[in-house]
């Protein structure tokens, strides 16, 4: 399996004509325009409207639901609940705990609990108002430290282990003897809040049952295939009777990576009533749908030798779940697993627990399990350095994994550019010269990191291709790629477009990519965890090597010469040997049609065996992995406690930038939502379990005057798997810009800030007790201010 | 999406044809001038009135006019956008030039008008959401239930002002015109509020705010607006403070004014400004130490609650330092106060 | 009601609550302008009126008559009525910068833009940034819409944007130190 998924990173004929330019997205212009269609875009003849009603309660038995003055009400075409949507679903097969609308109880703010169709959404809210549910009102957990003692009562009665969602524990080498014979220890507590994706775009599906029985769901989902898959699991469906088709789509973040109430409930709705269904949330709904950023309290513990070399890191962590588990079982164990680079340290245990409690569901955010712990740790290495009297990036330095290595965990690392990527921060930031040298109230912070270029295994244990593409090879020079792939904005279907017309040696232009639709496209599963370029990028390649020898093929007969002189380039067919000769290649194409009937192939690809060998090994090993550093400058106003980021210089190593500018984009869209997170976002509930400010005028993102300066710097180390070398670009560069300005504040201020967000209350409050402790007890500050 | 409540639009081309509307519709009806305020707390399904009257149409509300006697007068209507980019009230009442560049967003300045500012509803964080987390919450004192959350126990609504023209308006000692089917009338703005979130304001059942009537300034006027929020745009004030100094021709403050807002239900003057701050000199050890004295007035007799979604102790830290900051900024005909 | 949106005079039946939004998406087919967050906070359903970027979901649409309403959709056309060929420059500008990651806000964004290019040709970063500041983006860090606007302004005016930090990598170490003040 894994020898027919490495393509190399080379071209595949001469130099790259299309990879490595900053070239336009396949769907720039339909955007720019207003032509792209998103799924509330959609409206189909005789279209009702749907609307949940939602549980006003955080955790509450359902004793009774009474909807017959709904039936009443003029315009309703279609009322359900619970009982008619019984099955549980969930993302991961080991942790199916959910129903599209609530059955028995109740487990946070907001949960659906009963759903109407009618002929407008004016028609719909009122029904919603003529449902009568009652409840009876249960214990309310909201701290996640009472859910690791108290079960009584379980938030799942099903659940065996109470409260608690998933535990993991593991441990490789011998951390107490590491530390306990380290030069330097530094022990402390760190938090990482609430944060959600808040994509522009809230979510929306359209429903269709045909007469002939055939359902259709377009959703704005990342996961058509895991939709599809649920719906035929949760409808009672066969699935090749159903059909999940990906509209253009407004952002995600991971906050579209699961199955949802909405689209099971459109769909039940589209069933029963015989007409086209949509739903479209408000604002609001997305906030109580979330499946945002765990908040994690962490506890870490590292040694180091005098020389700054790292001996050991014991972490404890409690994930905050809320009401279901979502991925949270792979969270739990991403939270311990993930950190293992770029540094090498030979003893590592982590001990991490998820609980349940009764809050909106936390799920995968941009980073998903790996932001948090990767933010208690480069603090944490700051502080090492600090007691150590050593450079930040000095210290670092002194203990990076190289390339074509193992992790103490059992990752395989191949490519690997983090050394480059701390000399370009350091370089651009002019970190030697004025790191410590600002002035008070002025700091520099460096961090950095390491993600995973998709994982190892599919959501559900299958042995089939992870990624696969078809291409349709047309007499007039077109080739259409269908791609499984979940365009998300990302551009992956722009990076199949320039993959094909880079194999292929065709202009931009007579390549066409339709994606994410299950009738359509072979299987894909889609845009999370960072997989996209890396897998779908090797099954195109792998698709075109394989049409490629017949087209050139037809064209060598035709000219009778040998293959080797026959080279396509920019959708012009060349004699290598002879310039007199060409043609083009739709006419290749008809040559090759003619020789070997109809043209077509499928590519896939599939990630090599990898992970440690022990239980949960395989949890967070990559075929690939990218690296990163940030350096970020702030200024601290120390009468306000107002920290503001002027720039975020981020290095990454995305392997190949396959496009440089995308690549770029990337880059400082994570930077820039990390920022945020540090300092602005708060997703956060009342003691009731009601959200403290569900709009995007009470959860606050940076508009466009408080984002900072991001200078993305690309690093480049040709992984030998990633399709022509390229590694994942979507999520690596966010983790280290939130470590950076909390050491950038140290820099700036003295203070060490290892509680989010970086509120200017706890700056203020973080002065103030620096202000009043003793002097003489302090270590000496290395490069910060009096 | 969430959806604005049915309701029959009127859009009269006058503002007798306005009052005669409102005269007759009663509290069944309710003005709409810009909507930004309005339409967003309808949907909020805060208001439901049966009929909307905009006053969209009514060319003769929208204008700045600089009267024969040094005075300005600013239709109701006229957007906030014009009022902040405004040559002439930027000369002659910085303040509120300053106050109303820094509301909201471009687009949103657009649309929003002085008179809807002034008129702002007062706000909260458990009144500014939707029907259904409203009621999730068991409502409130200022809307459909009796529990006041920011204030166990309350009697009376803490809502906030939340209009960042009103306190520079206050320091400016505006007229407040209305007119209404039974005539005009003019209130001096300071006289205008009440403590009570649940309408801060005492205004006549179909009253309609027709001006504002700025007096005139003297030469050696100086003001400047200082607002707190966590972001650079869009959000409403956190902190609020409008000052004013009149400097004489010798160079000492003649007059001073300082306003704060966004603590509770109306704006709240600061009397020790006046005091301490006449008689001073800008630029001396003397004016700093009485601006000093000031904030930490400010600071005594001024305070936040947790009716605005955010860190009510830290806001209070900021009062004395956004009025140093304000006063300071005014003295040097500088401002606005804003952390970007 | 007739509202006229894009050049085009058209006769629309919407009760007396649709704000402008919902009649431009769910009446008259236009469905360019977004709906993001319901109330006014985000500016994806921003559209021109009378050439100003406006909050088309806090307007009602009977509010809109006599106004002339541009939404994204009428750009090209316009540009192509005035001789141009393909996209409008700006819209063009937004591509070639991939300003377009998910697309969504962009509608709002390049309308506030052009609007911002209208008045002002040579825009500061600063003035970019203050007249886009009502138009949230979750995806770009506004990075590369910056670029866009500068790009679009340079095209107009015959000369040469700025340089993007990612074309060129940085100094090798012994360089003189960068300023830090560099915009991206």
């Amino acid at each position: 399996m894994a020898s027919r998924d490495i393509h190399g990173i080379d071209p595949p004929w001469g130099d790259f004509r299309h990879v490595g330019r900053a070239l336009r997205k396949v769907d720039g212009l339909a955007k720019a325009t207003g032509a792209a269609v998103y799924t509330d875009d959609i409206s189909l003849p005789g279209m009702l409207h749907a609307k949940l009603l939602r549980s006003p309660h955080a955790h509450a038995r359902i004793l009774a639901i009474d909807t017959t003055r709904v039936r009443q009400l003029s315009g309703v075409h279609g009322v359900i609940t619970g009982e008619d949507l019984p099955v549980k679903f969930g993302i991961l097969p080991w942790t199916q705990d959910e129903t599209a609308l609530a059955v028995g109880k109740v487990r946070h703010v907001g949960e659906p609990v009963a759903a109407v169709a009618a002929v407008d959404e004016d028609t719909a809210n009122a029904a919603l108002k003529l449902i009568r549910v009652e409840y009876e009102l249960l214990h309310v957990y909201i701290d996640p430290f009472e859910s690791l003692s108290r079960h009584d009562p379980p938030i799942h009665e099903q659940h065996r282990s109470g409260n608690i969602s998933k535990h993991v524990h593991l441990s490789f080498g011998d951390v107490d003897m590491a530390l306990s014979h380290a030069d330097a220890v530094v022990e402390g507590d760190y938090f990482f809040h609430g944060t959600t994706h808040a994509a522009i775009e809230p979510h929306c599906a359209v429903a269709q049952y045909a007469a002939d029985g055939v359902l259709t769901l377009w959703s704005s989902t990342q996961i058509t295939h895991y939709v599809h898959r649920a719906l035929a699991h949760v409808l009672g469906l066969s699935a090749h009777r159903i059909r999940v088709i990906q509209p253009c789509l407004g952002g995600a973040f991971g906050g579209k990576s699961d199955p949802f109430s909405f689209e099971f409930v459109t769909a039940k709705l589209a069933m029963l009533t015989g007409r086209p269904i949509k739903l479209l949330y408000t604002r609001e709904e997305v906030f109580y749908t979330h499946r945002g950023r765990h908040p994690m309290h962490m506890h870490y513990k590292t040694g180091a030798t005098r020389d700054g070399r790292l001996t050991g890191v014991d972490a404890t962590i409690l994930v905050d779940g809320g009401a279901y588990s979502s991925y949270g079982l792979v969270t739990t164990y991403y939270a311990g697993q993930l950190l293992t680079g770029p540094y090498d340290f030979p003893t590592y245990r982590f001990d991490s627990t998820r609980v349940f409690t009764n809050k909106p569901t936390c799920g995968p955010k941009r980073g998903h399990g790996s932001v948090q712990p990767r933010f208690a740790f480069e603090v944490q290495l700051d502080e090492l350095a600090e007691v150590l009297r050593m450079d930040p990036i000095e210290i670092r330095r002194r203990n990076l994994l190289g390339a074509d290595t193992t992790t103490v965990n059992g990752q395989r690392i191949t490519s690997n550019g983090i050394a480059k990527c701390l000399d370009f921060v350091e370089q651009a930031s002019g970190w030697t010269t004025r790191r410590g040298r600002l002035g008070y109230g002025r700091g520099l912070g460096v961090a950095a990191s390491m993600y995973i270029s998709g994982t190892n295994y599919p959501i559900y244990p299958n042995p089939m291709p992870q990624a696969a593409v078809q291409l349709k090879i047309d007499r007039s020079g077109l080739v259409t790629v269908f791609s499984g792939a979940n365009d998300i904005g990302q551009g992956s279907n722009s990076i199949a477009q320039y993959l094909v017309a880079e194999e292929l040696g065709l202009a931009l232009d007579q390549v066409r990519v339709a994606s994410a639709d299950t009738d359509l496209c072979p299987v894909d599963l889609g845009a999370y965890s960072s997989r996209e370029t890396f897998m779908v990028g090797n099954a195109l390649i792998d698709a075109c090597r394989k049409i490629r020898p017949q087209l050139v093929q037809a064209v060598a007969e035709r000219w009778q010469v040998d293959t080797a002189r026959v080279r396509f380039v920019e959708g012009v067919v060349i004699d290598l040997e002879d310039v007199s000769r060409s043609m083009s290649a739709a006419e290749a194409f008809q040559l090759a049609e003619e020789k070997f009937d109809t043209l077509g192939a499928t590519g896939a690809y599939n990630t090599p065996t990898l992970g440690g060998d022990y239980r949960g090994g395989t949890i967070g090993a990559a075929p690939a992995y990218s690296f990163t550093a940030h350096a970020v400058e702030v200024s601290v106003d120390v009468e306000t406690g107002r920290i503001t980021c002027h720039d975020v210089w981020i290095a990454h190593d995305c392997g190949r930038a396959l496009n440089p500018m995308l690549v770029a984009g990337q880059m400082e869209g994570s930077a820039y939502m990390g920022v945020a997170e540090a300092l602005m976002e708060d997703h956060d509930v009342h003691a009731s379990g009601l959200h403290k400010g569900p709009s995007l005028l009470d959860y606050r993102i940076p508009t466009s005057v408080d984002t900072p300066a991001l200078h993305a710097l690309i690093v480049e180390s040709l992984d030998p798997e990633g399709p022509y070398g390229a590694k994942e670009a979507g999520e690596g560069p966010l983790h280290p810009s939130i470590p950076a300005i909390s050491n950038a504040v140290f820099d700036a201020v003295g203070i060490r800030l290892r509680h989010l967000p970086f509120t200017p209350g706890r700056v203020l409050a973080a002065l103030r007790a620096r202000q009043h402790s003793a002097p003489s007890g302090e270590p000496e500050l290395a490069g910060g201010p009096r | 999406m969430l959806r604005l409540p049915r309701f029959e639009l009127r859009q009269p081309t006058s503002v007798a044809e306005a009052a005669r509307m409102l005269a007759d519709l009663g509290p069944d009806a309710l003005v709409l001038a810009g909507g930004t305020d309005l339409l967003p707390n309808m949907k909020h399904e805060l208001f439901t009135p049966a009929v909307v009257v905009s006053l969209g149409r009514i060319d003769a509300l929208r204008g700045i006019r600089a009267e024969a006697d040094g005075s300005l007068r600013i239709g109701a209507m006229t957007t906030i956008a014009d009022v902040a980019h405004s040559p002439i009230v930027a000369e002659r009442a910085p303040c509120l030039a300053q106050a109303a560049g820094l509301i909201a967003g471009p687009q949103l300045r657009r649309a929003g008008t002085i008179g809807g500012n002034v008129l702002l509803d007062t706000r909260c964080q458990y009144y500014n959401q939707s029907y259904f987390w409203r009621s999730a919450l068991g409502y409130c004192l200022k809307k459909d239930g009796t529990v006041c959350h920011v204030v166990a126990g309350a009697s009376r609504c803490v809502a906030a002002a939340a209009a960042d023209t009103a306190p520079a308006l206050m320091t400016l000692c505006a007229t407040l015109e209305f007119e209404r089917a039974a005539g005009q009338r003019a209130v001096a703005i300071d006289d205008f509020w009440v403590a009570d979130g649940i309408s801060n304001r005492r205004i006549l059942p179909g009253e309609i705010l027709v001006s504002i009537r700025i007096p005139p300034t003297p030469p050696g006027h100086r003001g400047a607006y200082g607002k707190l929020r966590e972001r650079g745009s869009i959000d409403f004030p956190l902190l609020g403070v409008a000052a004013r100094l009149d400097i004489d021709a010798g160079g000492l403050v003649e007059r001073a004014d300082l306003v704060l807002t966004a603590l509770a239900a109306r704006p709240r003057r600061v009397s020790e400004a006046s005091t301490r701050l006449c008689g001073t000199q800008p630029g001396t050890p003397g004016f700093d130490m009485a601006v000093q004295a000031v904030a930490e007035s400010a600071r005594r007799h001024c305070h936040t609650l947790s009716n605005l979604l955010g860190d009510t102790a830290w806001r209070q830290d900021m009062i004395p330092v956004y009025v140093k900051r304000t006063l300071q900024a005014a003295a040097a005909g500088g401002g606005p106060v804003h952390h970007l | 009601m007739h509202l006229t949106v894009n050049g085009d005079v058209h006769h629309v039946d919407a009760p007396d609550h649709w704000t402008l939004l919902e009649v431009l998406r769910y009446r008259l087919g236009l469905t360019g302008s977004k709906q993001g967050c319901d109330k006014g906070d985000c500016g994806a359903c921003t559209v021109l009126v009378d050439g100003q970027p406006m909050i088309s979901c806090l307007m009602l649409a009977r509010e809109a008559e006599n106004r002339a309403i541009t939404t994204i959709e009428g750009l090209m056309p316009h540009h192509i009525a005035a001789g141009g060929t393909g996209a409008d420059p700006v819209q063009d500008a937004f591509d070639q910068c991939g300003a377009l990651q998910c697309g969504f806000c962009q509608s709002g964004t390049i309308l506030s833009a052009h609007a911002l290019l209208s008045g002002t040709p040579n825009p500061s970063d600063a003035e970019i940034r203050d007249a886009l500041a009502g138009n949230l983006c979750r995806c770009t860090g506004y990075t590369q819409i910056l670029q866009a606007v500068q790009l679009a302004s340079a095209r107009a005016r015959g000369v040469s944007p700025p340089p993007r930090s990612w074309e060129t990598p940085p100094a090798p170490a012994g360089s003189p130190a960068p300023s830090p003040t560099e915009t991206a």
